[in-house]
Order: structure tokens, then sequence, then C-alpha cells
């Protein structure tokens, strides 16, 4: 009887905590040496959506992560594989490998039901491998590596992104006409000056009438390492009188001391792969959620360039080039700035706005300052 | 398997649906305490009021320029920091006395606010707010800012603010600002800061 009081006492007192832990996925990582590779598997219990990067001699997984997961840390030996890094930002994980190799490859595939996660790490040299046959399925979404284009044709890719989409249409004019509408037209008339132009390959965040959230827009410039951003919007204001044309890059809105190390990365983005312990996981961690912070120089100088020809050609109220915690701007890893290009809420503007000519002209304008830019920048 | 051993486990087992009864239960009562009242005071009552008053000053667009410019109130200086945050803000959204143009639709309804220990301000909208034809980014800056700036310009213990709609953490207002970390206010974006008195 003396047994099952304690047994009794101890599973009340251990009650509340099983009923919490219900919420708790499990991540276990386990790492295996082969032959010619070095083998990393991500359990869990759960299925993950996740992206993979490499760079330099780190792999970094990017796991989304809406709840909390209980990391299960173990040490281990491993010949390609030195150490293993977590991190966390809002609604994400991030693992970072650090390979003791200068040149390698990988190869990842997913198992489900339990998910599991397998990178296999391959030094440079030992022939090529063949992706096995456990590759199940990948990830569809914009946190996988799916969507990487293939970019080894010597063309530098430029993003334009044109604002909203779907139902979300943006701000809205007198005459009816949608930001989103507005958007689209001129980004396409872009799109096509860049490529008779220039030898950039030009690739759109939309090219239809779809939402598409923001992250994914950001995502899309970095799978494609992005060589420039450019979003287009127009504006929309309380005061119908408001008017002109403004462009934006990144403000941090960050603290002095935050700023401070931010500012760091901008003249050594090359440490985002090689600060090391745990300690600076954080740091990291703020980095790469901030990744734009590395390219503020460059952003500024872009919509100089931009906002210039913007007065030049269009005759529009000059409103400057301005900084904001634009959400689309955060995640992008090269330079990027936003372009309102006029007021919808205007109705002399929207009307403007509404005429192919006047879309031209926009269209024009930012592939001048584009040019510019790149003529800095190459 | 005894007798006496299923009678534990039934036992064990209504024990524990009590306990999981007593935790959602005693989470619906906190929910309950009723919230003491705090009154804006009318300009009028100031002058014979002997009870302490505070200055605080409102954030809304004007007529004349796409800034955001201060407009005061008074509130009662004695109120905790937490009621006079909520007081300002319900303030804030009931629109200006003078004209001047509130980025926030007035049917925005302030759900909760809480300030954390690191100088926080949680500020949870109703759905309402995201309900704006003007939010190019123009006049989602003014109204992410409107707030921000209120907030931070008149209690120095606030140095950020996070603003939350229905409860939850949401990407922007209408696809342009960045909600999901603490923001500082912008007050390059006001026409005039007044002093506080």
């Amino acid at each position: 009887m003396q047994n099952f009081k304690r047994a009794f006492v101890f599973i009340i007192l251990l009650s509340p905590g099983i009923l919490f832990l219900q919420d708790i996925s499990n991540l276990k990582i386990s790492i295996k040496d082969t032959d010619d590779s070095s083998r990393i598997i991500l359990a869990s219990s759960k299925n993950l959506s996740t992206s993979i990067e490499k760079s330099g001699s780190f792999i970094m997984v990017r796991i989304r992560a809406d709840l909390p997961y209980k990391i299960q840390r173990r040490s281990f030996n491993s010949r390609y594989i030195e150490s293993l890094g977590w991190s966390r930002g809002a609604g994400y994980y991030i693992l970072n490998i650090k390979t003791s190799l200068a040149k390698f490859s990988y190869v990842s595939s997913t198992l489900k039901a339990p998910y599991r996660l397998i990178i296999d790490i391959i030094p440079e040299g030992t022939g090529k491998r063949e992706k096995g046959e456990i590759i199940v399925e990948s990830n569809s979404n914009a946190y996988s590596d799916s969507n990487k284009v293939d970019i080894d044709q010597g063309l530098k890719t430029i993003i334009i992104d044109p604002g909203h989409g779907g139902l979300e249409s943006g701000a809205k004019g007198k005459f009816g006409t949608l930001e989103k509408e507005i958007t689209l037209d001129i980004s396409l008339k872009l799109k096509e000056i860049i490529e008779r132009n220039l030898a950039y390959r030009v690739v759109l965040t939309r090219d239809k009438d779809i939402a598409v959230s923001l992250e994914n827009r950001a995502a899309k410039a970095n799978n494609n390492r992005a060589f420039v951003f450019i979003s287009i919007h127009a504006n929309g204001f309380f005061r119908k009188e408001a008017r002109g044309s403004e462009t934006y890059f990144l403000n941090l809105n960050a603290t002095d001391e935050e700023a401070r190390r931010l500012a760091y990365l901008e003249n050594n983005s090359s440490e985002l792969n090689t600060v090391e312990g745990e300690n600076e996981d954080d740091i990291k961690m703020i980095l790469w959620d901030m990744a734009q912070a590395a390219y503020l120089t460059q952003s500024s100088q872009l919509a100089e360039l931009i906002q210039n020809e913007l007065n030049t050609l269009l005759g529009t109220l000059n409103r400057g080039v301005k900084q904001a915690p634009f959400k689309v701007l955060t995640g992008v890893a090269c330079p990027a700035v936003l372009v309102e290009v006029a007021f919808i809420s205007n109705p002399d503007e929207e009307r403007k706005l509404m005429k192919s000519e006047f879309q031209n002209m926009i269209a024009l304008a930012v592939y001048r300052g584009l040019t510019n830019f790149l003529k800095l920048n190459l | 398997m005894s007798v006496r051993q299923y009678a534990f486990l039934i036992a064990l087992s209504v024990l524990l649906l009590v306990l999981v009864a007593i935790f959602f239960k005693c989470g619906e009562e906190k929910k309950l305490i009723p919230e003491p009242v705090t009154q804006m005071l009318d300009s009028e009552e100031i002058s014979g009021e002997e009870s302490e008053t505070k200055k605080v000053f409102l954030f809304f667009l004007a007529e004349e320029d796409d800034l955001l410019h201060a407009e005061v109130r008074e509130i009662q200086a004695d109120a905790v920091l937490i009621l006079q945050a909520k007081l300002v803000i319900r303030e804030l959204i009931k629109g200006s006395r003078n004209e001047g143009i509130s980025p926030i639709p007035v049917k925005t309804k302030l759900r909760e606010l809480f300030i954390t220990d690191e100088g926080i301000a949680f500020v949870d909208f109703s759905k309402e707010i995201q309900e704006n034809q003007f939010f190019g980014s123009a006049g989602e800056i003014a109204a992410v800012f409107s707030i921000v700036n209120t907030l931070t310009y008149n209690f120095k213990s606030i140095k950020r603010v996070f603003i939350l709609i229905e409860g939850r953490e949401k990407e922007t207002l209408g696809g342009h600002i960045d909600l999901k970390r603490p923001l500082l206010p912008r007050f390059d974006l006001a026409a005039n800061l007044p002093g506080s008195g």
C-alpha cells in the first residue's frame, strides 16, 4: 500500500506537466558517418517545413515553427561535421551545421511518419552521388529549396516584386483603381525593358493576380540569389491632396545597441557564416532574420538613383528617399528598395497611373536608376 | 490485475479529470476580475479639480501636411500606468477634437494592453484596425506610428510598442510595415513635439 501511495502522489505531481508536454514536439538530431559522407538526421514528431542553404563551410537549415520545439542535443563525433548550433527567431528555428570541409556538396531528402529530414554531406572530389530512393517528397512552399532555380547560366537575377495581389488589393483609388493592378502592370513593363536591354534574368514574385506572402517574396529573392530586389507599390493616404513619388529602403527600427551590432555586419557580411559559439546564436539569428541589414548602404544608393530618375522622367512631386521598416524588405539578402511610384488616393495621379504611357515612363525611370546602380556595382 | 488495482486506476483517472477541470476553471475566473474605470476629464472640469492631472499628447494627421500633429488631452495623473496607457489609446481611436484626421478606423476597439518589464507595450486591437482603404504605405506608416509615438511620447517607461490584432501577432496592417517586432517611435514623422506638463 505504501508503494501505491507513493505512485499516487508522484502521478498527481506529474499530471499538469504531462498535460503541458502534449503541446511540445520534439526535434531530435542524430549524426552518422558512412564511407564517403556524414549524415545528419533531423527527426520530429510533426512534419516540418524547412529550407536549406549552403554557405561557405556551413549548411543552414531553417525550420518553420509556430510552436516551440523541445530540442534534444547530444554530443557526437563526426568526420565532416564539426559542430551544430541552434538559434530561434519569430516563428522559426535555424540549425547551423558547421562542416570541416572547404568544398563539399549535400543531398537532402525527407521521410514521413515519423518525419525525418536527412542531409548527407559529401566532400568534393568523391565522385557524383545520385539522390537515393529515399526521396519521398519535397515541400512546395518557399521554405523548401525545391524552387531554387538553376542559376548557373551566367546571368545574374533581378527580382521585381509587384506589391499586393489576390484578396489583398492594397490601396484603392476614387475611380476604383486597385494598387495590386497598377503594380503588376508596371512590373511586367519593367521586366520587359530590363530583359530587352540588359544581360540579366528577371524574376517576378508574382506574374498574375495572386496572393504571395511577404516572407515568400523575400524567400524568392534569396532562393534565386538575387542581385537586386525592387518592389513596386502605389501609395495611398488619408488626404487626397497627398501626391508624388518616393523610394524607400529599410529602416531597421532598432535600438542603438542593435543597430551597432547590425552595422558591424555590413562591413563583415561574410562573418554571418563564421560567428562561433552557442552564445552568438542570438546575434546570428537577428542577423539572418534581418538579412537586409548587411546591404543598407547599397540599398540607399539604389534608392537615390531610382528616385533621381523618377523626378527627371515623371515630373511628379519629389518626396525623396525615405526609410521605414517594410516587412517585405527585411529578409532580402541583396540591395533592395521599395518604390512608391505615385498616389492612387490622389485623383489626378490615379488617372495618370491608369494610363499605359505613364506606366511605361515609370518602368523606364526605374530601369535607368537600376542601370546606373549596376554600373557602379559591378 | 487485482480488483484493488482496477479501483485504484479508476480513482486516479477521476482525480485527473477533476484536476483538469479545476485547471481550466481557474483560468476563466481570472478574466472576470472587473477593470477599474478611469475617465477622461473635460477641460472645464480640470480648472476646479483638486486631483492631480497630467497633459498627454495624441498624434493625429492634419489637413495641411502628411505629418503627425500632437493634440493635447488631460488625464488623471494618479491612475496606474497601464490604465493611463489604455485611456490614451482609446482616446486616440476616438479621433481628433480639432479637425485632425485619425489614421485609425473609429470602429477599432482596444482589446488589451500590457507592458513588460523591458518597456515593451503590447497593444491588442480588434480586427477593424485593418479595415482602411487608405492603407497605402503612407497611410499605414501614419497609422502605425500614431500609436507607437503616442504611447512612447507620453510614458517614459514605454520604449517600444508591439501591435497585436485580435490577440495575435500579425505580419502587417495592410502589407507594408513590419509588425512582427516591437517598434521604436518615429518622432521625425511628427510636425510638433510639445513639452508634457
